[in-house]
């Protein structure tokens, strides 16, 4: 059994020598954030339809929009957009050929964490008036 | 990556590639547009540019989001249960595209 060629075969990528990389977590989070804006576009459409026809249907969006929750939803969907946004624009630039090597991409995967994090800060902070 | 390969995958960075810029401007307005009161948030949705603008990105996102759905279906779902979440997922690409554009097309001009 020890010489025969199956047990030589390589296992496939092991809890052994598997470590954490930031490329991982940004394709991992590109697939979770487009989940997070699928159900928010869902939601958005609802609120839609209550401003448009249903006016209880509004005030019920509005009224959950407008909670703490609501904050905690909206917070999620713009960090979600931005993430997945910029993100996005990276896949497409990989599409070209380019950026590919692994340090660049080492460096643009933190790069687009830290800017969806800080822009979906000043986003909040504008939208909820904090400028005015 | 899927069952029609290449035709998809393209559709899919054409509309990343016009909602890119879309993006950008719902970001910028939405916020305050979810959160303020009936008649400012139809006052919002009537004026011709979001109007616009909005039903631009909910419709291209609609077709964005059922192709990247379907791909994430195709990858953990391999029974029959699949077909039925495709289907779900038709629809609420459907329900989107026609719903937007009913709900801004009335806010716009049914006053
Ligand atoms: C309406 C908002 C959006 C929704 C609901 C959405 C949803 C999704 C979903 C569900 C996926 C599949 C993820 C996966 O297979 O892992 C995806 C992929 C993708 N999205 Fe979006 N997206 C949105 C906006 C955008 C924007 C603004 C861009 C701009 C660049 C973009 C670029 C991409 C790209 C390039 C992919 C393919 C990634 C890959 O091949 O793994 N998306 N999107």
């Amino acid at each position: 059994m020890a010489d025969s060629l199956s047990s030589k075969r390589p296992l496939s990528p092991h809890l052994q020598i598997w470590r954490f990389t930031v490329t991982m977590a940004a394709s991992i989070t590109h697939r979770g954030t487009g989940v997070v804006l699928y159900g928010g576009v869902f939601l958005i459409v609802l609120w839609l339809i209550g401003a448009a026809f249903y006016p209880p249907l509004f005030e019920t969006a509005s009224g959950i929009v407008r909670s703490p929750v609501g904050f905690i939803l909206i917070a999620g969907f713009v960090w979600s957009l931005l993430f997945h946004l910029m993100n996005g624009l990276r896949h497409l630039y990989w599409d070209t050929g380019r950026g590919l090597a692994p340090k660049t991409a080492t460096m643009t995967a933190w790069l687009v964490y830290s800017a969806a994090t800080i822009l979906a800060a000043l986003i909040l902070w504008a939208g909820y008036g904090g400028g005015a | 990556m899927s069952t029609k390969g290449t035709s998809t995958f393209i559709i899919q960075r054409f509309t990343a590639v016009l909602l890119a810029p879309i993006a950008i401007w719902f970001l910028f307005g939405i916020v305050s547009a979810l959160t303020s009161d009936y008649a400012t948030a139809r006052a919002w949705i009537a004026n011709p540019w979001n109007g616009a603008l909005l039903g631009a990105f909910l419709i291209i996102g609609a077709w964005h989001m059922r192709i990247g759905m379907m791909e994430i279906i195709l990858d953990y779902i391999h029974s029959w249960l699949k077909d039925v979440l495709f289907l779900i997922n038709w629809l609420v690409a459907l329900g989107i595209i026609v719903a937007s554009a009913w709900a801004i097309f009335h806010i716009s001009f049914a006053g």
